[in-house]
C-alpha cells in the first residue's frame, strides 16, 4: 500500500476534525458561562475557516502542476483503515481513510467553513437554552459536511454522509419550532431510508469491482476508472445508479421525495435552516456529481431524461407551491426545491458548461438562500411570526433588513451581475447544447426542449420572491401587537452584529456575479478530469460510415496534453483493431485529434488516454 | 478612431454614474444628506461629457471605420467553448444612444434636485432616489455599450431592476409596490422569450458576440457548418422580439407601463419614456442582421407596432390622469418606432427614438412640474387654467405637445412623418393606421393641454400653487430646445441618417423590399415628396382644432359623447379589460395550481409515503403482539414452531 505523502497532507484532516477538537474544548472544564461558550464556538469555527483558506491557498499554489497531468487531487492523505492483505482464501481489502480535494470540493469546503461562523454568530441572540449542546452539535455537523467533501473513499464518504443526520436531527428536534419533533422524525426517516439503499449499492459496487480487480476497494478514483472504461456493464450500472440516486435524490431533494424539506426548514432553528439549505442539500447534488456521473456514465446518460424531467417538474411545482405559502420560511424552503431542480438539470446535461453551472449553482444557492434564511431568522426574532398575513411594510422601520432581503432576493432570482445568474445561465446553456457536439464532446442526453419549461421556472421564481418582498417590506406598516420584541437586547432594525453577518455573504454574491472566473476555472479543470473525463467515448457516438473516429481532446495553450495510448476494446476478434495515434504537441489549432479505425471497431471507452508529458508519438 | 480614447470614454460612461450611485447610496445618509444629488450629478455629467467625446470620435472617423470592439475582461468561462467576455461595441448607433441616454439623464438629475424636495427640504429617501438614478444610467449604458448578447441581457435585466426600484420608490403606497412588482414580472415574461432567443443563438452559432453572430447570419451558416434555415432564424428573431415587446411595452405586454407611473415623475420621464423603454427598439436595431433577414419577424414587428400605436392612442383619449395619458402616448409612440423598424426603416425609427426622447421627457417633466405645483394631484378633473399660475411650465409643455402632435416645424413631425412615409410604401393599411394615430395623438395631447391650462383657474383646495424651482425650469427649457431643434438633424442633408448608414447598410437597408426607396425621395415629384407632409401636418392641426372646439369652445360635447357611447367609453376607460383578462386567465389559474401543488404535497405524496412506511410499521405491530411478555404466548409459539419444523422434516424425507 503506497501511502501518498504530499506536503501539507495533514491539512485536510486538520480541517475536518478541527471542529471536533472545538467540541472537546467546549466540554472541558472550567465551564464558562453561556457567553463564553458562544464566543469559544465562534472562535473554533473561525480556526476551521482559517485552515480552509490556507488550504485554498495551498490548492491554488499547486494548481498549475495539476493541470500538467497529475491525477488532480491535492492535499491527499491516505491511511489504512479496513485493509487486509489477501491470500488464497480471502480477498485483499483496501478501504482506507483517504482524503483529498479537487477544484470542486475545495470551494464547497470554503462555503461550508464560511457559513458556519456566520451561523454561530447569528445564533448568539436566538439560542437561549442548552447552548453548550447546541454549539457542539453545530460543530459536529460541520465535521460531517467537511468530511463528505474531502472523502476519496466511498465508505468514508458514506460514513460522513450519514453522520450529518445525527447532529441535525437533534438541532431540529431540540431547538426547533412548535412542530419540531415531527419535523425531525420526518427528516431523519426520509433521508435515512434513502441512504440505506445507497449503502446496499455501495456494497454491491465493491463486490462488482472485486470481480474485476481481484481485491475489494472503495477508492472513488479507482471506481471511476472502472466506470469510465466500461467494466461495469450497463445493466449493473442502471441498478447501482438507482440505488445511489435513492439516497442522493432525497437529500437534494428531487420531486417527488421533497416533502420532508419544507417541514424541516420551517421547524429548524435559523442556523439549522442555513446549514440545511446552504450545505446539506448540496451533499445530494455533490453525490450525483462526484459518484453517479463518473462511475455510472452509461446509466447516467440513459436515465438523465427521467432525472431531468423530475427536476423540471420540481422546478415548476415547487415554485407554484412557494407562491401560495403564507409562511415566509416555508416559501424560501420551497424555493430551495425549485432551485435545486436547476442544479440537477445542469448536472445531467452531461456537458462541461452545464455541470460547471450546476456546481457554481450549489455555491450560489448556499450563499443566497442561506442569507435569506438568516434575514428571515432575524425578522422572526423580533416579531415571533413569519406569516405574511401578520407583518407588512417593514421597509420603513427596518431599512437595513429591507436592503438585505431585496438584495438576496435579487441574487436568488438570478439578476445578472449577481451570483445567481452565472449558475442559472450556465445550467440552461449546458442543457441547451447538451444534444450537440459543438464543444467537441460526445452528445449529451438533454436538449433545448428541456430549457423551455425550466426557463418558465425563472419567471415563477421572480413571481413568488417579489410577491414575498412586496408583502413583507412594502405597503403600510403592519406588526403584531407588542412587537418588535427588543427584550433580548435587539434593536428595531438589524444591529451591527447582524449586518456584519450579512455583509460577507452579500460581498461574495457580488464578487461571484462580476468575476466568477476563479471558481469556474477551478471547476472546469476538475470536471474535465474527474466528472466527465476527457476522451470518454460512447459506443453510440461512433459513426462507422466515416471510417474514422475523432477523439475530442481539449487543448488550451496553458495545458497542452499528450496522449500516451488509447485502449480500444474490440468485440469482433477477427478485425484488426490496432490504432495509431500521432500527436503533434505543437499543433496550433483546436482541432480534435483523429485516427483511422476499421469500420467494425467499437470503442467502448478511451478513458485511458493518459496525459503524460514528453510522449508525443506513441503507437 | 483611437481605441484608447474610446476605451477610456466607455469606462467613464459606465463607471462614473456607478461610482456616483455608490457614493450617494453609501454615504448619502451620513455624509451628503441634502447634497446627495451631487455625486450622481457629477457622475452622470462626466458620463455625458465622455459620451460627447466618444460621439465626436465616431463622427469624425473615416467611412468604413466606424466600428470598434473593445474587450475588457473575461467574465464567464465555463468550458472550452462557453466563454464570454465583458466587451464593448462602439458604432454610430451606440454613439447616438449614449448621447441621448446620458444627456436626458443629466437633465433629469438636475430636475430632480428640486423635484424631490418639499418646500426646500429633501424628501425621505432623497439619497436613495439619486443612487437608483445613477445605477440606472450605469445599467442603461451597459445595455447600449455591451458587445455581446450576455451583456445586453445584463443591462436589460439591470434597467428592469432600476425600474422596479424606482416605480416602488414610494413603497409604503400599496399601489406603488404592486406596480413595481407588475413591471418586473411582465418584463420577466418577455425576458423568458429573450433568454430563450439568446440560448438559441448560442446553440446555432456557438458564440454570443455580436459581430461573430451577425457575420454568420449574413453567410447563412450555423456553427456546425450546416446552412441556417429560415425557420430557425425566424424562431430566434421572434424569441428576441418577445423581450423587446416586454421592455418597450408593446402588445400584449404593455400592461406594466401605465402602472409604472406610480414612480416619481422624473423617473417616468427618464426610464419610462425617454430611455429604458426604447431598449427594445435599440435591440432590434442592433440585431438588424437577424431581424431584417426574417420577413416573418419583420411583418410581426410592423403589425405589433401599428396595432399598439392605434390601441394605446384610443385609450389615451379618455384617461384623465395626466401621467397616464402620457404613458399611453409613450406606448403609442413606441408603436410607431416598431412600425418603422418593421417596414425596414430602422434609421427612421432610431430618429424617432431620438426626437421622442426630448419631447416626451419634456412632457413628463412638465407633468411633474404641474404635479409639484398641485401638491401631488395629477388628475386633470381636479384642476384647470394653470397657464398663469405656472407660466414656464405651461410654455414648455405646449412646445412638447406641439412636438408630440407632429405639428410641422417641431421635432416629432419630421421623424413621425418619415415612419408614416415608409409604412405607406410598405402597405397602405400600415400607413393608414399611422395617419389615423397621428390624428388621435394631436387630439388627445391637446385635450390634455386645454384641460390643464386653459379656462378659469381651478386649484385643489389647500394647495399653494407655485412655479417650480430654477433647476426644474432649466431642464424644461433645455429639453424644449431639443423638442424644437432635434428634428432638423434629419431633414435636408439628412445628417442623422447619413451618420447611421454604416450600421444599417447591410441589414435593414439591404433587405428592404422597396429597395432604394429612401434614396428615391430626392427624385420624387413635389407632391410625392411633400404631399404626405401636408396631409400629416393638416391632421395634426385638425386634431388640435378638434380638441380646442371640444374642450374650450363647446365644453358640453365631451359629456355628450361619453353618454351616447357608453360601451365604447367604458371599454377605453378600462383599457380594453386587458389587466382583468390576465388576472382571470393566467394569474388566478396559476395560483390555483399552486394550491393544488401544496395539497398534493400534504396529502397525496406524503400519504403515499406514509402508506409505504406503514407496511413495516404494521409488521412491527404484529410482531409486538406476539412478544407481549406473556409466557403462555412464547410457549405456544414455540410449540407451533417445533411442530412446523418436525412436519417439514418429515415432509422432506
Amino acid at each position: 500500500m503506497d501511502v501518498f505523502i504530499a506536503e501539507q497532507s495533514w491539512l485536510l484532516t486538520a480541517i475536518i476534525f478541527s471542529p471536533l477538537a472545538g467540541v472537546m474544548l467546549l466540554w472541558l472544564p472550567p465551564y464558562g458561562d453561556a457567553r463564553g461558550v458562544r464566543r469559544s464556538a465562534m472562535l473554533y469555527s473561525l480556526v476551521t475557516l482559517g485552515l480552509t483558506i490556507y488550504a485554498l491557498y495551498a490548492f491554488q499554489q499547486s494548481a498549475p502542476q495539476v493541470s500538467a497531468g497529475s491525477p488532480g487531487f491535492q492535499l491527499e492523505q491516505r491511511a489504512s483503515w479496513l485493509s487486509l492483505p489477501g491470500d488464497d482464501f480471502k480477498p485483499a481489502i483496501d478501504i482506507s481513510y483517504h482524503v483529498g480535494i479537487d477544484g470542486i470540493s475545495i470551494w464547497l469546503l470554503v462555503l461550508t467553513a464560511m457559513l458556519m461562523p456566520l451561523c454561530i454568530w447569528g445564533s448568539f441572540s436566538a439560542i437561549r437554552n442548552r447552548e453548550r449542546e447546541y454549539y457542539s452539535l453545530l460543530l459536529l455537523l460541520q465535521v460531517g459536511m467537511l468530511g463528505v467533501f474531502c472523502s476519496m473513499d466511498l465508505l468514508l464518504f458514506y460514513v460522513f454522509f450519514e453522520f450529518t443526520l445525527i447532529p441535525l436531527y437533534f438541532l431540529i428536534g431540540i431547538w426547533g419550532g412548535p412542530d419540531r419533533r415531527r419535523a425531525a422524525n420526518k427528516f431523519f426517516i426520509f433521508t435515512l431510508s434513502g441512504s440505506v439503499l445507497t449503502l446496499a449499492g455501495i456494497l454491491y459496487l465493491a463486490y462488482y469491482a472485486y470481480t474485476d480487480l481481484g481485491y475489494i476497494t472503495l477508492n472513488i478514483q479507482k471506481l471511476t476508472e472502472l466506470g469510465q472504461t466500461g467494466f461495469i456493464s450497463p445493466g449493473v450500472q442502471w441498478w447501482l445508479f438507482l440505488a445511489f440516486a435513492a439516497g442522493f435524490a432525497i437529500k437534494v431533494p428531487l420531486f417527488p421525495v421533497h416533502t420532508w424539506l419544507p417541514l424541516a426548514h420551517t421547524e429548524a432553528p435559523t442556523a439549522g435552516s442555513v446549514i440545511l439549505a446552504g450545505v446539506l442539500l448540496k451533499l445530494g447534488t455533490y453525490g450525483f456529481c462526484r459518484l453517479s456521473l463518473p462511475i455510472f456514465p452509461a446509466a447516467s446518460r440513459e436515465l438523465a431524461p427521467v432525472i431531468a424531467t423530475l427536476a423540471i417538474i420540481g422546478i415548476i411545482y415547487a415554485a407554484l407551491a412557494a407562491w401560495v405559502q403564507r409562511d415566509v420560511k416555508k416559501l424560501v424552503a420551497y424555493s430551495s426545491v425549485s432551485h435545486l431542480g436547476f442544479c440537477m438539470l445542469g448536472l445531467f446535461s452531461m456537458k462541461v458548461a452545464g455541470v460547471n453551472g450546476a456546481v457554481i449553482y450549489m455555491i450560489n444557492h448556499g450563499l443566497s438562500t442561506g442569507a435569506l434564511f438568516l434575514v428571515i431568522g432575524f425578522m422572526y426574532e423580533r416579531y415571533h411570526t413569519r406569516s405574511i398575513d401578520d407583518i407588512g411594510g417593514l421597509a420603513k422601520k427596518m431599512p437595513w433588513m429591507a436592503f438585505f432581503l431585496v438584495f438576496f432576493t435579487l441574487s436568488s432570482i438570478g439578476l445578472p451581475g449577481l451570483n445567481g445568474f452565472v449558475g442559472e445561465f450556465l445550467v440552461l446553456l449546458g442543457t441547451a447544447i447538451s444534444a450537440g457536439t459543438s464543444d467537441m464532446r460526445p452528445a449529451g442526453p438533454l436538449g433545448f426542449g428541456y430549457v423551455i419549461p425550466a426557463a418558465l421556472g425563472i419567471i415563477l421564481g421572480a413571481v413568488y420572491m417579489l410577491w414575498m418582498c412586496q408583502h413583507v417590506l412594502f405597503g403600510p406598516l403592519k406588526e403584531p401587537p407588542n412587537t418588535p420584541d427588543t427584550s433580548t437586547g435587539l434593536t428595531t432594525d438589524l444591529n451591527k452584529r447582524e449586518i456584519s453577518i450579512l455583509v460577507p455573504l452579500a460581498l461574495a454574491c457580488v464578487c461571484i456575479g462580476v468575476y466568477p472566473k476563479p471558481l469556474l476555472n477551478s471547476f472546469q479543470v476538475a470536471i474535465e478530469q474527474h466528472i466527465l473525463p476527457l476522451g470518454t467515448v460512447y459506443a453510440t457516438d461512433i459513426e462507422p460510415s466515416r471510417g474514422r473516429y475523432e477523439i475530442p481532446i481539449h487543448r488550451e495553450p496553458a495545458r497542452t496534453q499528450h496522449v500516451k495510448h488509447a485502449r480500444i476494446i474490440n468485440n469482433l476478434p477477427d478485425v484488426d483493431s490496432s490504432a495509431k495515434i500521432v500527436v503533434d504537441t505543437q499543433r496550433p489549432t483546436d482541432a480534435p485529434y483523429s485516427f483511422p479505425m476499421s469500420q467494425d471497431t467499437v470503442i467502448t471507452s478511451a478513458f485511458d488516454l493518459v496525459k503524460t508529458p514528453g510522449a508525443d508519438h506513441i503507437e | 478612431m483611437s481605441i484608447e480614447t474610446l476605451k477610456l470614454c466607455g469606462l467613464v460612461i459606465l463607471l462614473a454614474p456607478l461610482a456616483g450611485a455608490i457614493l450617494a447610496g453609501g454615504l448619502g445618509p451620513r455624509v451628503f444628506r441634502s447634497r446627495s444629488h451631487w455625486p450622481v450629478l457629477l457622475g452622470v455629467g462626466s458620463a455625458f461629457v465622455a459620451a460627447i467625446v466618444l460621439f465626436r470620435e465616431v463622427y469624425t472617423a473615416p467611412v468604413g471605420e466606424t466600428l470598434a470592439k473593445i474587450p475588457l475582461y473575461e467574465w464567464i468561462a465555463a468550458s472550452t467553448n462557453a466563454r464570454f467576455n465583458v466587451e464593448l461595441l462602439i458604432d454610430p448607433l451606440t454613439a447616438i444612444m449614449l448621447v441621448t441616454v446620458t444627456g436626458i439623464s443629466l437633465l433629469v438629475v438636475i430636475y430632480s434636485r428640486d423635484y424631490m424636495r418639499d418646500h426646500g427640504q429633501p424628501e425621505r429617501g432623497y439619497e436613495r432616489f439619486f443612487a437608483y438614478l445613477g445605477l440606472f444610467v450605469f445599467a442603461m449604458c451597459t445595455l447600449v455599450l455591451g458587445g455581446n448578447f450576455l451583456l445586453l441581457y445584463l443591462g436589460w435585466e439591470a434597467v428592469g431592476l432600476c425600474s422596479y426600484l424606482l416605480i416602488g420608490f414610494y413603497y409604503d403606497k400599496p399601489s406603488a409596490a404592486a406596480a413595481a412588482k407588475k413591471a418586473f414580472l411582465v418584463n420577466r415574461v418577455g425576458d423568458f422569450g429573450f433568454g430563450l432567443g439568446i440560448l438559441l443563438i448560442y446553440i446555432s452559432f456557438g458564440t454570443l458576440e455580436y459581430a461573430a453572430v451577425f457575420d454568420m447570419v449574413q453567410e447563412r451558416l450555423l456553427a456546425s457548418g450546416e446552412p441556417l434555415t429560415d425557420g430557425r432564424l425566424s424562431a430566434i428573431a421572434l424569441c428576441l422580439l418577445a423581450g423587446a415587446c416586454g421592455k418597450s411595452a408593446q402588445l400584449p405586454l404593455h400592461v406594466w407601463l401605465p402602472d409604472a407611473m406610480e414612480g416619481p415623475s422624473p423617473v417616468s420621464a427618464l426610464i419610462h419614456a425617454a430611455t429604458m423603454v426604447t431598449a427594445g427598439i435599440f435591440m432590434i436595431a442592433r440585431c438588424g442582421a437577424i431581424f431584417a433577414a426574417s420577413p416573418l419577424a419583420m411583418t410581426v414587428i410592423a403589425v405589433i407596432g401599428a396595432t399598439t400605436a392605434l390601441f394605446a392612442a384610443t385609450i389615451a383619449l379618455v384617461q384623465t390622469d395626466m401621467k397616464r395619458v402620457l404613458a399611453y402616448s409613450t406606448i403609442s409612440q413606441l408603436g410607431y418606432m416598431f412600425l418603422g423598424i418593421g417596414v425596414y426603416a430602422a434609421d427612421s425609427a432610431v430618429f424617432h427614438l431620438f426626437t421622442h426622447a426630448f419631447f416626451k421627457a419634456l412632457l413628463f417633466l412638465g407633468a411633474g412640474s404641474v404635479m409639484h405645483a398641485m401638491g401631488g394631484v395629477i388628475d386633470m378633473r381636479q384642476f384647470g387654467g394653470l397657464r398663469k399660475v405656472i407660466p414656464w411650465t405651461f410654455m414648455t409643455f405646449v412646445i412638447g405637445s406641439l412636438a408630440l402632435s407632429g405639428v410641422p416645424g417641431f421635432a416629432g413631425f419630421f421623424s413621425k412623418d418619415e415612419i408614416i412615409h415608409h409604412a405607406l410604401s410598405a402597405h397602405w393599411l400600415l400607413g393608414g393606421i399611422g395617419l389615423l394615430t397621428a390624428l388621435l395623438t394631436a387630439f388627445y395631447t391637446f385635450c390634455m393641454v386645454f384641460m390643464a391650462f386653459s379656462g378659469p383657474e381651478r386649484i385643489p383646495e389647500g394647495v399653494h400653487a407655485h412655479e417650480s424651482g430654477g433647476w426644474m425650469i432649466f431642464s424644461l427649457l433645455v429639453l424644449s430646445v431639443g423638442a424644437i431643434g432635434a428634428g432638423y438633424l434629419g431633414v435636408g442633408g439628412k445628417v442623422f441618417h447619413h451618420f447611421l448608414e454604416p450600421v444599417f447598410a447591410e441589414t435593414f437597408a439591404a433587405h428592404m423590399p422597396t429597395h432604394g426607396a429612401v434614396h428615391a425621395v430626392a427624385h420624387q415629384s413635389f407632391w410625392q415628396a411633400y404631399g404626405l407632409m401636408v396631409i400629416s401636418g393638416s391632421l395634426a392641426f385638425i386634431g388640435i382644432i378638434g380638441a380646442y372646439v371640444m374642450y374650450v369652445r363647446q365644453p358640453w360635447i365631451p359629456g355628450l359623447v361619453r353618454a351616447s357611447a357608453r360601451g365604447t367609453y367604458d371599454t377605453l376607460w378600462n383599457k380594453y379589460f386587458v389587466d382583468e383578462a390576465y388576472q382571470a386567465g393566467i394569474v388566478e389559474p396559476a395560483k390555483k395550481t399552486g394550491e393544488l401543488c401544496v395539497g398534493l404535497d400534504n396529502y397525496f405524496i406524503d400519504g403515499l409515503i406514509w402508506t409505504v412506511t406503514a407496511i413495516p410499521r404494521g409488521l412491527g405491530y404484529l410482531a409486538r403482539t406476539l412478544q407481549g411478555g406473556a409466557m403462555q404466548g412464547y410457549g405456544l409459539s414455540m410449540v407451533a414452531g417445533v411442530t412446523v419444523i418436525v412436519l417439514l422434516v418429515f415432509w422432506c424425507q
